[in-house]
């Protein structure tokens, strides 16, 4: 299932110069993303309520984006039920991405990292056999749960990136990780680049942020540092407006805005070879153009 | 190590033996020692080195700490009370080593071990007075007394209850209680009641005084003697004397570390920052055993890594990760201040005044240690403020940061005013009153007197149970407090009697008493000399004043309709809520502090439909100086749907300084402030939003791009806008305003 081309990241080694600092505009035709979502078990109701809640969040926020969302709740969320939706997706083609999203409590024994779910616990063992069936090229991991930490290291691999709430196993708090990632979903702050979708890195840049500001507010020692690893900017998750700023326009005028975005970006990486003046001189010219080339876009 | 000084560790032969020395011959020997350090020289240190090989641990003990190697004094003593555990005698010498080594906490063990062996061991007790004394603990005269009860000629606890009674500026007390030390036959007494005499004499401007010559004819070289006089000096603000003291302490005594270490934190407290670290690093590198020491030197790693911030008279440290947020409103309400004191107090200091602002709270606590009634989250040490900052302790915990800063200000005036001589309730009182009349979370309630905030219902309850104390001794309850709560008590009523004299005597009365304190008056002689009454006369006309200020308050009724009003709401009954707190309110109005029905009265309205009521509650909970964040917010934006903007603006505008490290809040004003044309503003509430890092930077720069645009500062506007574009070059709002801003600046360029 296609929703059309969304330009990005057409010069990977350009894309890995810039993507600690800046977003990359270049085009580049992506694939919607197969997304499995579960809230797993709350033990009190509190987080019950909360796991289902910040799980139901994410899938609606994803929706539009998503080549088709999986949501497991309750009963479902069990360990057979995330091993049968990810098999759901082992003849999908390899271009498709595939996101498992973990809400929840994970424990770590200091061996295995389990996300808590009704029944028999699965491990990150069991998560990347699973995953490493898959055909998908693109995969990205979401653990929003405590101990989380402990899972990336089992589950990283080429071509899967990893999202967790904490920065080890040790880190075995309840976490807030979970409610900021489900709201920066469909924040248009988290939108950085604001191209009108956010993406797995601006996501969890927000998330991150706001679980520091949780625990300042609450005067609170921070139990938990989320990180990630791999290519997370790969992943459009959710779409907070009605057509992408970067979505692609047939015609000269939309060629024009490709070139010129092609050279926005390639100006920013060359950022610092150049003396600064002449380096904002050139960027004004160019994003003058650019605003230019919108209006007539713009026009009916 | 070159010893001179007579130290605190020095105890009688007979208690030596009480101690549980295993032979006579051990105790004559430390005896010996002791009596040679009054001869001066290395007499003294070669007699205790020999002593090192005793086969006593605890006379080793008393050796190595005679000669300050207290890691080996802490072994020997562990090894004899190991050796000989059913004595006490040997528990409590080793809890005065710890005592020395500002170990109050193992001290305060080792002390009550001893007295659990034999409860009338009174060396042990002596130690507990010690370590109350420190701790400025109201116990310390308890266990002093006794002491004397069980042996009167113990002219140890004498010179703890003098020592109290000078902490309490009680002159008279205090020479009365050093009749017997200053008659003592051991000189080891008799040299410490000389040095409070003198300090005595110091306290009272008569210097130099002849008890410091007796102290050093009796033993030369007692840097104690000094050390003792900083103490007074120090605990009545008096830093600069304090400093002098302390220096002639270590002039004469090299190897007093304590003071060292304590000479080290008051160079700290009148900004020298450079000559107090090279003091403290001595004094760690000589003796690193002082937590205190320890705290401070990493404290100043930190701070004085920090840019400096100074102009316009004022030098601030804060946190760079901070400044960028705070320093704007730091600048502004301490410029405010000084201008404010000033036209009403007829004083400005000399500048610069330095505002300390700390992240963490345990920093501010490293530079207030060992002062006693110090304010919990702010202090004051002349032209130095220093005080917990946002992010320390928020607003929502009851924080109020700006109101705090004025709060300190005001104290920059009234000890610059005096001198230093200022009484602490008086200080404390104005910096109260200008909180509750000028600052800026000060009660303005239309149709309510003006200034008159609500005080803590427990302040009512104590002044109704007689628990507040005469105005002559009101600083006892803010350094040794007697119950729960009285420092926050005597706060409150030092406010209350500086609001009464402003009410019955005008501003000038307040004016006059300041005056009457720089004059060196105390609190009696300053009250007689600038308001005409005697301090008896004022606590009755301040009784009748709070009579007729809190007659109609019920306190009991206001606690059971506010209990009431919140289990309401718990259950859904917002009725029953709402009836309840508007009976808290008739109980007690205008009251907005912990547990205030305002807040929860506008709840009950909105959710019953009764919106103005909602809005009128947290209108007035807003002027009575109410400053929950959540209440104010609601409040904020209720004004703004009913399209109440400058109401709102209000609002927004003590949301924003309350609560200055909330990007949201700064990000909205400045956005309403630019709505209302105010781009100065605005520019500002972008700054400080930019500077805390928001996770939108690209909105960030294009909010502060539009507020420099309005304030036709094109250069600057363009260079935040294409800061923005940069991040995300398709946002629209930012292509556009760069297009108007390259359109203005050509246009500008070619018209010149």
């Amino acid at each position: 299932m296609s929703f059309g081309i969304r330009l990005r990241g057409s010069r990977p080694g350009l894309a890995r110069l810039v993507a600690c600092v800046l977003p990359v505009l270049a085009p580049v035709a992506s694939a919607a993303p197969h997304m499995v979502i579960v809230a797993g078990l709350g033990g009190e109701p509190v987080y019950a309520s909360a796991f289902v809640e910040h799980a139901q969040a994410t899938a609606n926020a994803v929706e539009r984006l998503a080549a088709g969302v999986t949501l497991l709740l309750g009963a479902d969320a069990g360990r057979d039920g995330i091993r049968d939706a990810l098999r759901a997706h082992e003849k999908s083609p390899a271009q498709e991405p595939v996101v498992v999203v973990l809400i929840g409590h994970g424990s770590y024994d200091g061996e295995h990292y389990r996300f808590n779910v009704p029944g028999q616990d699965p491990t990150a063992d069991d998560l990347a056999e699973w995953l490493a069936r898959l055909p998908s090229e693109r995969q990205l991991v979401v653990l929003a749960t405590s101990a989380s930490g402990a899972a990336v290291e089992v589950l990283k691999t080429e071509g899967r990136a990893v999202i967790a709430a904490t920065k080890d196993g040790h880190e075995a708090n309840a976490v807030a990780f979970g409610r900021f990632w489900a709201a920066a979903l469909t924040e248009p702050r988290a939108d950085i680049d604001k191209d009108g979708r956010i993406d797995a890195d601006e996501a969890f840049r927000f998330a991150e942020q706001a679980v520091v500001r949780h625990y300042e507010d609450a005067q609170r020692i921070v139990t938990e540092h989320p990180r990630s690893d791999g290519d997370i900017a790969r992943f459009e998750l959710a779409s907070i407006s009605a057509t992408s700023a970067l979505a692609a326009v047939p015609g000269s005028a939309g060629a024009r805005r490709d070139e010129l975005l092609a050279e926005i970006d390639a100006l920013r990486a060359a950022k610092g070879r150049q003396a600064e003046e002449e380096y904002f001189a050139t960027l004004q010219e160019l994003l003058l153009e650019l605003s230019a080339v919108e209006s007539e876009l713009d026009e009916p | 190590m070159r010893r001179t000084g007579l130290r605190s560790n020095a105890a009688p032969i007979a208690t030596l033996a009480l101690a549980g020395f295993a032979t006579a011959a051990w105790s004559q020997s430390l005896e010996s020692c002791r009596a040679l350090e009054f001869t001066g020289g290395d007499a003294a240190p070669s007699c205790y080195r020999e002593l090192l090989v005793a086969a006593d641990p605890a006379v080793r003990a008393e050796a190595a700490w005679a000669l300050d190697d207290f890691p080996a004094a802490n072994a020997a003593f562990r090894a004899a009370v190991q050796a000989n555990p059913e004595r006490p005698g040997l528990r409590t010498r080793w809890g005065q080593l710890f005592l020395e080594a500002q170990g109050a906490a193992q001290a305060q063990e080792l002390f009550r071990e001893a007295l659990a062996i034999d409860p009338n061991d009174l060396e042990a007790k002596l130690g507990m007075a010690r370590v109350a004394l420190g701790g400025f603990d109201v116990r310390a005269e308890e266990l002093a007394n006794e002491v004397l009860a069980a042996a009167p000629d113990r002219h140890e606890a004498r010179l703890i209850l003098a020592r109290l009674a000078l902490e309490a500026d009680d002159r008279d007390r205090a020479q009365r209680e050093l009749e017997g030390p200053l008659a003592a036959a051991d000189p080891r007494v008799r040299v410490q009641a000389f040095a409070l005499r003198a300090a005595m004499d110091h306290l009272a401007d008569q210097v130099p005084s002849p008890w410091e010559d007796r102290a050093v004819a009796l033993r030369p070289g007692y840097g104690a003697l000094h050390e003792t006089i900083a103490h007074f000096y120090i605990i009545t603000r008096r830093y600069r004397e304090a400093i002098a003291a302390l220096e002639r302490a270590v002039e004469v005594d090299p190897t007093l570390w304590s003071a060292h270490a304590t000479l080290g934190m008051n160079l700290l407290r009148v900004n020298r920052f450079e000559d107090g670290y090279d003091v403290l690093a001595r004094a760690h590198d000589a003796f690193p055993y002082n937590r205190e020491v320890v705290n401070a030197l990493r404290l100043l790693d930190d701070v004085m890594a920090w840019p400096e911030n100074s102009g316009d008279g004022l030098i601030l440290r804060v946190d760079p990760a901070e400044s960028g947020a705070l320093a704007g409103y730091v600048r502004e309400l301490a410029t405010d201040a000084l201008d404010a004191f000033a036209e009403r107090y007829d004083y400005r200091p000399e500048p610069p005044v330095v505002v300390e602002l700390y992240r963490r709270h345990e920093d501010f606590a490293v530079r207030t240690s060992g002062l006693p009634g110090i304010g919990i989250l702010g202090a004051t040490f002349g032209h130095v403020v220093v005080m917990d900052g946002p992010a320390a302790r928020g607003i929502d915990d009851g924080f109020d940061w700006a109101s705090a800063l004025w709060h300190e200000i005001a104290h920059v005036v009234t000890l610059g005013a005096t001198d230093n001589r200022v009484a602490r309730w008086f200080s404390e009182g104005v910096s109260v009153l200008e909180e509750w009349q000028t600052g800026p979370s000060r009660f303005r309630v239309e149709g309510a007197p003006a200034g008159r905030h609500a005080v803590p219902p427990d302040v009512i309850d104590a002044f109704r149970e007689g628990m507040l104390l005469p105005v002559a001794t009101l600083d006892e309850g803010f350094i040794r407090p007697r119950y729960a709560g009285q420092v926050g008590v005597s706060y409150t009523q030092a406010g209350l009697v500086c609001e009464y004299v402003a009410a019955e005597h005008g501003l000038d009365g307040l004016v006059r008493l300041l005056a009457a304190f720089a004059g060196g008056r105390h609190s009696a002689a300053a009250i007689e000399t600038a308001l005409g009454v005697s301090p008896e006369a004022l606590d009755g006309a301040f009784t009748a004043y709070l009579d007729e200020r809190f007659a109609d308050i019920d306190t009991a009724a206001f606690r059971l309709a506010g209990t009431e009003a919140r289990d309401a709401a718990e259950s859904g009954d917002w009725e029953t809520a709402l009836d309840a707190a508007e009976r808290a309110v008739a109980s007690y109005r205008h009251y907005v502090g912990g547990l205030s029905p305002y807040p929860l009265l506008a709840e009950a309205a909105e959710r019953l439909g009764q919106r103005d009521q909602a809005v009128n509650a947290l209108t007035t909970y807003w002027q009575a100086g109410g400053r929950m964040t959540g209440a104010l917010t609601r409040l904020a934006e209720w004004r703004e749907n009913a399209g109440e903007t400058d109401e709102a603006l209000a609002v927004r505008r003590t949301l924003a300084l309350v609560a200055p490290l909330n990007g949201d809040h700064r990000v909205a004003l400045g956005d309403r402030l630019l709505a209302a044309g105010e781009a100065e503003g605005a520019r500002r509430e972008y700054e400080a939003y930019q500077a805390l890092g928001p996770h939108d930077r690209a909105d960030a720069h294009y909010r502060l791009a539009r507020a420099l645009f309005a304030l036709d500062d094109l250069e600057a506007a363009r260079r935040e806008v294409l800061l923005a574009l940069e991040i995300a070059p398709t946002y629209s709002d930012a292509l556009r305003l760069l297009t108007e801003v390259t359109t203005r600046s050509r246009a500008g360029n070619s018209g010149q």
